[in-house]
């Protein structure tokens, strides 16, 4: 094994393959800062350059464009409240508070900190544990998945801010508008009209949400500072700070690593997990929300952690987790490496270079993030009125590029003015969101569980997995009802003193 | 202004949903004749979500209402009230929307590149902060412009000619 590796480490550490890596980073990283231009967007433009590329060296482009991209949609996630991708979501919630404070320098560097260790943990684990994980997620069928989204759909309460109410009804509108569209038989459901039928597109829908309102909330009450740039304040990272989420950011690349192996979940999916966890774990967890480092350290964590471990079932199984990693089969078939088991006999030379290479686009992933992060903070220094229009005009233009379609534009313009009353009406979007990125998942699993069962409920409760999901949920539900119910007598007492 | 917040939130919510439960369910969510095995019939899910809604929309009107109404002086601050007293902030958000609706309908007819030029001179000058003119100007001009351009070189995205300049305008533009 070690002669392998060692040799591995010889084919890898050539001049092509870094500047591939570097060059896959960089490109990564920009192209998830632009709102609507994805991971997949990346990987599949840079498909055809591979053609002409030896294999690791293709494959290394490849898993650097994803990875950059990855963490890239935080940079515009926090400056410009805007997730570049899907799984930088989570981040706008505490990056975006941080950022109007003048700590937007700190909460990228906190980003770019997490998702490299997160990286790094994903591309150990991805070395030692790429066989046991895709065993494990080869257990999680659709029951357990349903009861893995039950429990996540439960940080609805804790993500809620002032009233739990409202963050129930914010989360019940993101699982009604999640429905729209064919169903997993074939329905269409609230479809309105013919371009309702696919659905409406995820990053319309937040970027909308996200992006929309602040503009709007600009334009209609024209607040007196908004010609005035962000404050620019210390941007540096101290090691108390650090030190005070490295617990988070450890949790959250675990948390990465095992619900990426699990295909179909991927990034978006476990940051809000993790983020969840580090709220409900965190003594700042009433501080998430408001601008709160941790915040951003356990989803960047969470969704960089994912990245390499989406490679798992793909390695080992064959089994593409997710449309980046279908494009990377495709890549893999291109020249002539048929992932799965007989992969580790038939080609260990290309794999440990692989993985060889994964452990270096860590390093790259932090030297390209700081270079480009540093550029990106001159953004602060615009006035919010030039920048706000220039924003909805590029949200614009990246949301018509992802399927050349109006209907995507008019979904986003509908959704800004959806965030925009929400925003009037104290109802927070955060529960929205989550609801609407799982609730797809949620239904779907719950119905394939349902027909496999003939409508018997007890395969929900067959394996220990789903046990263990029910308890945790159970057990959550439970202590957020009983904080509600003291929260409700605290105030009902400080009320009848006052009287 | 929380509490009356509260109490319209609950109402828009209760109204929202039960449209959703009574009229567009029955309507826009069609079960067909035959599902396969066990199924569960595609309505199931969004009368769940809408029945939640609507009692979680009930209850937060119950729970602002009493409070609302002590905060006010015994009665809630009516919607024309607000209405009468935050006109010009209606009138702005008003020509936000026909601002977007224009938008959306006016892009086949003149063209992306023209219809977002447009919007953001027009969305600058609803700023009302004209202390960056120069800025304004140019940014307007070329921004969309640039954008155009990298979409177009780099992920070869079809953006629409507009049926009143044709080809001719996109010409220009690659020519620039």
């Amino acid at each position: 094994m070690w002669n392998e590796l060692l040799f591995a480490f010889q084919s890898v550490a050539t001049l092509p393959n870094f500047l591939a890596m570097f060059a896959g980073i960089w490109g990564g990283v920009i192209i998830g800062a632009i709102p609507g231009m994805t991971g997949t967007m990346a990987v599949t433009l840079a498909l055809p350059f591979t053609f002409y590329l030896p294999p690791v060296t293709s494959l290394l482009l490849l898993v650097a464009l994803y990875k950059g991209s990855t963490y890239g949609g935080s940079i515009s996630a926090i400056l410009i409240k805007t997730p570049g991708t899907a799984s930088a979501a989570c981040t706008v919630l505490d990056g975006y508070p941080l950022a109007r404070a003048g700590k937007g320098g700190k909460a990228l560097n906190m980003a770019l900190i997490s998702s490299c260790i997160g990286d790094f943990i994903s591309n150990i684990s991805l070395f030692f544990l790429a066989m046991p994980l895709a065993m494990f997620a080869l257990r999680v069928g659709p029951p357990e998945f349903f009861m893995l989204m039950a429990f996540s759909l439960t940080i609805v309460a804790s993500i809620s801010g002032r009233s739990l109410v409202l963050g129930i009804i914010a989360a019940c509108l993101g699982l009604l508008l999640a429905t729209v569209g064919e169903d997993i038989y074939g329905s269409y459901r609230f479809a309105l009209s013919e371009d309702m039928k696919s659905g409406l597109g995820m990053v319309p829908v937040l970027i909308g949400l996200f992006a929309l309102p602040e503009l709007i909330k600009m334009i209609v009450f024209r607040p007196e500072d908004n010609s005035q740039a962000m404050k620019l304040g210390d941007n540096r990272l101290t090691l108390s700070e650090f030190r005070g989420s490295i617990k988070s950011i450890c949790r959250g690349s675990v948390i990465g690593v095992i619900l990426g192996a699990i295909p179909g979940i991927g990034p978006s999916t476990a940051a809000f997990f993790s983020y969840s966890e580090a709220r409900r774990t965190s003594k700042n967890g009433d501080k998430f929300g408001e601008g709160e480092l941790e915040g951003i350290a356990a989803s960047e964590s969470a969704n960089n952690g994912a990245c390499g471990a989406t490679m798992i079932p793909l390695l080992a199984l064959g089994v593409p987790g997710d449309v980046i990693t279908g494009v990377m089969l495709g890549a893999f078939m291109i020249h002539g490496l048929t992932p799965g088991p007989l992969l580790f006999q038939n080609n260990l030379g290309e794999v440990y270079s692989l993985f060889i290479g994964m452990l270096f686009s860590s390093l790259f992933l932090f030297i390209a993030g700081k270079l480009t992060a540093g550029a990106f903070t001159k953004i602060s220094r615009i006035p919010q009125t030039l920048l706000l229009p220039c924003i909805l005009i590029l949200c614009v233009y990246g949301i018509y590029s992802i399927g050349a379609s109006p209907f995507d534009v008019t979904v986003l313009l509908v959704m800004g003015v959806v965030g925009f009353a929400m925003m009037l009406l104290n109802i927070p979007a955060a529960p929205f969101l989550i609801a609407f990125i799982l609730g797809p998942m949620f239904e779907d699993n719950m119905r394939r569980s349902l027909a496999i069962s003939r409508g018997d409920l007890g395969v929900f409760f067959q394996s220990w997995i789903s046990w263990g999901f029910f308890i945790l949920t159970i057990l959550f539900v439970t202590l957020t009802i009983r904080r509600e119910w003291k929260k409700w007598r605290d105030r009902r007492a400080s009320a009848q003193s006052a009287s | 202004m929380n509490q009356n917040r509260d109490f319209y939130a609950g109402l828009v919510a209760t109204v929202f949903f039960a449209i959703v439960l009574f009229v567009l369910i029955p309507i826009y969510v069609k079960v067909p004749s035959f599902i396969p095995g066990f199924a569960p019939p595609p309505d199931m899910w969004p009368r769940v979500v809408a029945v939640i809604g609507l009692v979680m929309g009930i209850l937060a009107l119950v729970l602002a209402f009493p409070k609302s109404r002590k905060a006010s002086g015994e009665t809630v601050t009516s919607l024309g009230f607000y209405v009468n007293r935050n006109k010009v902030f209606i009138t702005r958000f008003v020509l936000l929307l026909v601002l977007f609706v224009t938008f959306v309908y006016g892009l086949p007819v003149i063209g992306f590149v023209p219809a977002t030029v447009l919007l953001l001179g027009i969305l600058f000058l609803m700023t009302g902060n004209f202390g960056n003119k120069v800025w304004m100007i140019g940014l307007t001009i070329i921004f969309p412009v640039l954008l155009y351009l990298l979409f177009t070189e780099v992920t070869h995205t079809p953006f629409p000619e507009g049926m009143l300049f044709s080809n001719s305008l996109s010409d220009l533009v690659t020519l620039i």
